[in-house]
C-alpha cells in the first residue's frame, strides 16, 4: 500500500492527542468468559486464544484486535458486479452456551429484610448463579461481534451482558517504515471489555465472583460502574506488532427501564442509575506496548476516562460531578504447554469533583484503587490464582454513608436516605472507603472448557475499619467469603 | 471543545479504514499477513518456540504438512490444536501460494547452545549413533540441514520445537514410520543435544 497523504495527516493528530492526554491526566462486573462460539467458527481449540479461560494468548489478542472475523467454516458468499464480496456470513453460526453455578458462604449473616433484628441464613447456592448465550464470531470479512445475553437468578432478568461489535482492518505503510498494522472500531458496552489484556477492568481477575457478597462503599468509575449500562465508540491502531492507541468516547445507554406511568425511573430519567454519564460523551484513552520474547509476554499501559457525571438521586438540572480516572496497568505471561504463569497489576486513580454540597464533605476527594494478582497453571489442568487488593481514599462521611451525618444531612445517593434510616452493612463508620484484603483461589479443568473454583476473599479491612466498620458492630472478617463454583461453556 | 475532537479523531479513523480498503495488496499472500504471521511472524520468523519457524522452509514439506493437517492425518497435540482448523478450509492452490511464500523467505539465524552439547549434535547428524541404528540426520536433511524437498530445514529452528517433534515422533503422535525408527533408541540427552546443534545453525 502507498502513503495515503489524508490517512498520515489523520495519524499525527491522534497519536499526538494520545499522547498529550496520558501526560496530562486532568484531561478529562460481570461474569467473565471465553466462548466455544470462536472454537466453532475457527476449528481451533481454547488453549490458542486462552492460557485458561478468560486469559487471552498473545494469539489471542490478536484475533480479538483482528474483530473475531478469522474463520473456518463454510461461507455463504455473495459478490457484486465488480467482484466485491458484499457477503460472507458462516454456514452455521458461532453460537454457545455459558453456565456458571455456585456455592457461597458468608463470613456472617445479613441483616434479615424479612426478620427485624435477625440475621439472615450466611450460605447460598445458585443454579445458575448465570446462564448466558453467546453470538461470538464473524458477521462479514471485517466486521465481528461478542454478544453475550445473560440471566440471573439475582434479577430474575435477562440483560446484556458485555457485548462489542467490532470492525478492524489491515493496512501498511511500508514507504515511511510502518508495516503492516491492524486498525479498528469498537462498539461496546462497558469500558475497558474492548481490551485485549486482563489486567484492566472488564476481563481483570478475579473474573467470577459471588453475587451475594457484601459490597464495598465505592468503586472507580472506570472500576465496573458503567459496565453495561454505557455504549461508547472507539478507533484503535496496533502497530509495529507492539504499540496499541485508542481513544473513544463513552455515553450513558439505557439498558433496562421501568414503566414511567408507575413511577419508576424511565429511559429519559436523568435520576436513572443507568444514566450516569452527563453531557455529550466521556472522552476514554488507553496506550500499551507489548513485547514478546520466547515464551514471554509483557505489556504496560495506561488507560483512563474523565467525565461529568450525574450522581444517582440528582436530576439532569442538577449540579454535575467531575470524575477523572487515569490508570496504569501491566501484565506478564509465561506460557508453555506444562506451565503457565501470569501476573497483571493495575492502578487507578481517581480524581473526584463535587459541585453539589449534599453528596460530599469536601468539593474533591480522591480514590485510589489497586490489585494484584499472581497465577499459575500446570498442563492447563490445575492451578490457582492470589490477588491482593486495596482501595484507599479521601475520608468522607457523608459519601460514605456513615451514620453520624444521617441526622442531619445524608447524601441522596446513600441506601436509606430517603427514609433517614442509616443501612447497616453497606456504610462506612469513619468516612474512609479503605478496603483491603486477598482473594485465594483454586481451579482444577477437567477439559478446557469447564472449570470448577475454589475461591475464597479475605478482608482485612472494610469500609474502613477492621472492626465495627458500619457502625452497628460488623466486622470486616465477618464479610469473607467462601465461594465453589463451576463455570463451564459449550 | 472534548467533544469536537473527539468526534474529529473517531471520524479521521473511519475515513482512514475507508480509504485503506482501495489499498493495494502487500507481496505476502492476504492470509499470510493476516492470519499465519500471528503465530510464525510476518516473514516466518516466530517469537514463541511453541510455533516453528518456518522461512526458508522446504515448499514441498510445507505443502505436504498443510494437506496433512487438512485430512487431519498429522495428529500431534499441537496439530490439533492449531493447525486442522487453520488449514481446514485451504485450497490446493492457497496451499502451494503459502508454501512458495515461506520458502523465499530468508531462513532465521542460528541461536547460540552449550558448545559441548553442539558439538556432540554434530557428531550425531554427520556420523548417526551405528550402535543404536540411528543414521545420521544430514543423509536425508543435507549436510547444513537445509532440507531437500520432502525433508524438513531444520536449521535454526527453535529447540524445543524439534525436541518435542523428536518426541512426537518416538510416541508415534506424529505419524512417520522412518522417523520413528530413527529416532526411536534416542536418549533424552541425545535428542537436547541434536536440538541444540540444529537450532544453533
Amino acid at each position: 500500500m502507498r502513503i495515503k497523504g489524508f490517512a498520515i495527516a489523520m495519524l499525527v493528530p491522534v497519536v499526538s492527542i494520545l499522547i498529550a492526554l496520558a501526560a496530562a491526566p486532568p484531561f478529562a462486573p460481570t461474569p467473565a468468559s471465553a466462548t466455544p462460539g470462536f472454537a466453532r467458527q475457527t476449528g481451533i481449540s481454547c488453549q490458542a486464544c486462552h492460557t485458561v479461560f478468560p486469559e487471552l494468548t498473545p494469539f489471542g489478542r490478536k484475533f480479538k484486535l483482528n474483530a473475531y472475523v478469522f474463520t473456518n467454516v463454510k461461507q455463504i458468499e455473495a459478490t457484486d458486479e465488480q467482484s466485491q464480496r458484499t457477503l460472507s456470513l458462516s454456514d452455521l453460526p458461532p453460537v454457545s452456551v455459558m453456565l456458571q453455578a455456585s456455592n457461597t458462604t458468608l463470613g456472617r449473616g445479613v441483616p434479615d429484610a424479612g426478620v427485624a433484628g435477625d440475621l439472615s441464613k450466611k450460605n447460598d447456592t445458585q443454579f445458575p448463579q448465570a446462564l448466558s448465550l453467546f453470538y461470538t464470531g464473524k458477521i462479514s470479512d471485517n466486521l465481528g461481534a461478542f454478544l453475550q445475553l445473560t440471566w440471573e437468578p439475582s434479577s430474575n432478568a435477562i440483560g446484556i451482558d458485555n457485548s462489542d461489535l467490532r470492525f478492524a482492518n489491515h493496512a501498511s505503510f511500508d514507504s515511511i517504515g510502518i508495516p503492516d498494522f491492524i486498525y479498528g472500531l469498537s462498539l461496546n458496552n462497558n469500558p475497558t471489555s474492548q481490551d485485549v489484556w486482563n489486567s484492566t477492568p472488564a476481563w481483570g481477575y478475579p473474573f467470577l465472583t459471588s453475587s451475594v457478597g457484601v459490597p464495598s462503599v465505592t468503586a472507580a468509575l472506570i472500576d465496573g460502574q458503567l459496565a453495561q449500562e454505557s455504549v461508547g465508540l472507539s478507533a484503535y491502531l496496533f502497530l509495529f506488532n507492539h504499540l496499541y492507541v485508542e481513544f473513544g468516547g463513552y455515553r450513558s445507554a439505557q439498558t433496562s427501564f421501568t414503566n414511567t406511568t408507575t413511577g419508576g425511573p424511565g429511559p429519559l430519567d436523568s435520576t436513572a442509575p443507568q444514566a450516569r454519564i452527563a453531557g455529550v460523551a466521556a472522552p476514554y484513552w488507553r496506550l500499551a506496548w507489548e513485547q514478546d520474547w520466547d515464551n514471554h509476554a509483557l505489556s504496560f499501559g495506561t488507560y483512563g476516562i474523565s467525565t461529568k457525571v450525574h450522581q444517582p438521586g440528582i436530576g439532569e438540572s442538577g449540579p454535575t460531578s467531575r470524575f477523572t480516572d487515569v490508570a496504569l496497568d501491566a501484565q506478564y505471561q509465561y506460557i508453555t504447554d506444562a506451565h503457565i504463569v501470569s501476573a497483571t497489576a493495575t492502578w487507578i486513580h481517581e480524581f473526584r469533583k463535587f459541585n453539589n454540597a449534599g453528596l460530599a464533605d469536601h468539593a474533591h476527594d480522591w480514590l485510589d484503587t489497586a490489585r494484584l494478582t499472581g497465577t499459575y497453571f500446570f498442563k492447563r489442568k490445575i492451578g490457582g490464582s492470589v490477588q491482593l487488593f486495596s482501595t484507599t481514599g479521601s475520608r468522607d462521611r457523608t459519601l460514605y454513608c456513615s451514620p453520624d451525618t444521617f441526622a442531619t444531612a445524608p447524601s441522596p445517593a446513600c441506601p436509606g436516605a430517603d427514609t433517614g434510616t442509616p443501612s447497616q452493612l453497606l456504610g462506612s463508620a469513619n468516612g474512609k472507603p479503605t478496603t483491603q484484603g486477598a482473594v485465594f483461589e483454586i481451579d482444577y479443568l477437567p477439559w478446557l472448557n469447564t472449570k470448577i473454583g475454589l475461591q475464597y476473599t479475605a478482608y482485612d479491612t472494610f469500609n474502613g475499619r477492621r472492626r465495627n466498620y458500619d457502625g452497628f458492630g460488623r466486622n470486616a472478617s465477618q464479610n469473607n467469603l467462601l465461594y465453589v463454583y463451576i463455570w463451564t461453556a459449550f | 471543545m472534548k467533544a469536537t475532537i473527539m468526534y474529529t479523531v473517531v471520524g479521521g479513523l473511519v475515513l482512514m479504514s475507508a480509504l485503506a480498503e482501495a489499498q493495494e495488496k502487500s507481496a505476502a499472500p492476504e492470509l499470510v499477513t493476516r492470519v499465519c504471521s500471528t503465530c510464525h511472524g510476518p516473514r516466518g520468523i516466530s517469537i514463541s518456540p511453541m510455533f516453528p519457524n518456518l522461512a526458508g522452509q522446504q515448499a514441498v514439506y510445507l505443502e505436504t504438512q498443510l494437506k496433512a493437517f487438512r485430512d487431519r492425518s498429522r495428529a500431534d497435540p499441537h496439530a490439533q490444536a492449531f493447525m486442522w482448523g487453520m488449514a481446514a478450509q485451504l485450497t490446493d492452490s492457497a496451499i502451494t501460494e503459502i508454501a512458495a511464500y515461506y520458502a523465499a523467505q530468508p531462513p532465521a539465524p542460528g541461536k547460540p547452545a552449550g558448545r559441548e552439547e553442539i558439538a556432540a549434535g554434530k557428531k550425531i547428524h554427520e556420523e548417526g549413533i551405528p550402535a543404536q541404528q540411528v543414521p545420521p540426520c544430514q543423509s536425508c536433511h543435507g549436510d547444513k540441514a537445509a532440507g531437500n524437498g520432502p525433508f524438513p530445514r531444520l536449521a535454526g529452528q527453535h529447540r524445543p520445537y524439534l525436541e518435542r517433534q523428536l518426541a512426537a515422533f518416538i510416541s508415534n503422535a506424529r505419524a512417520n514410520e522412518i522417523m520413528h525408527a530413527n529416532a526411536k533408541d534416542l536418549t533424552a540427552l541425545q535428542i537436547s543435544q541434536i536440538a541444540a546443534f540444529l537450532s544453533a545453525q
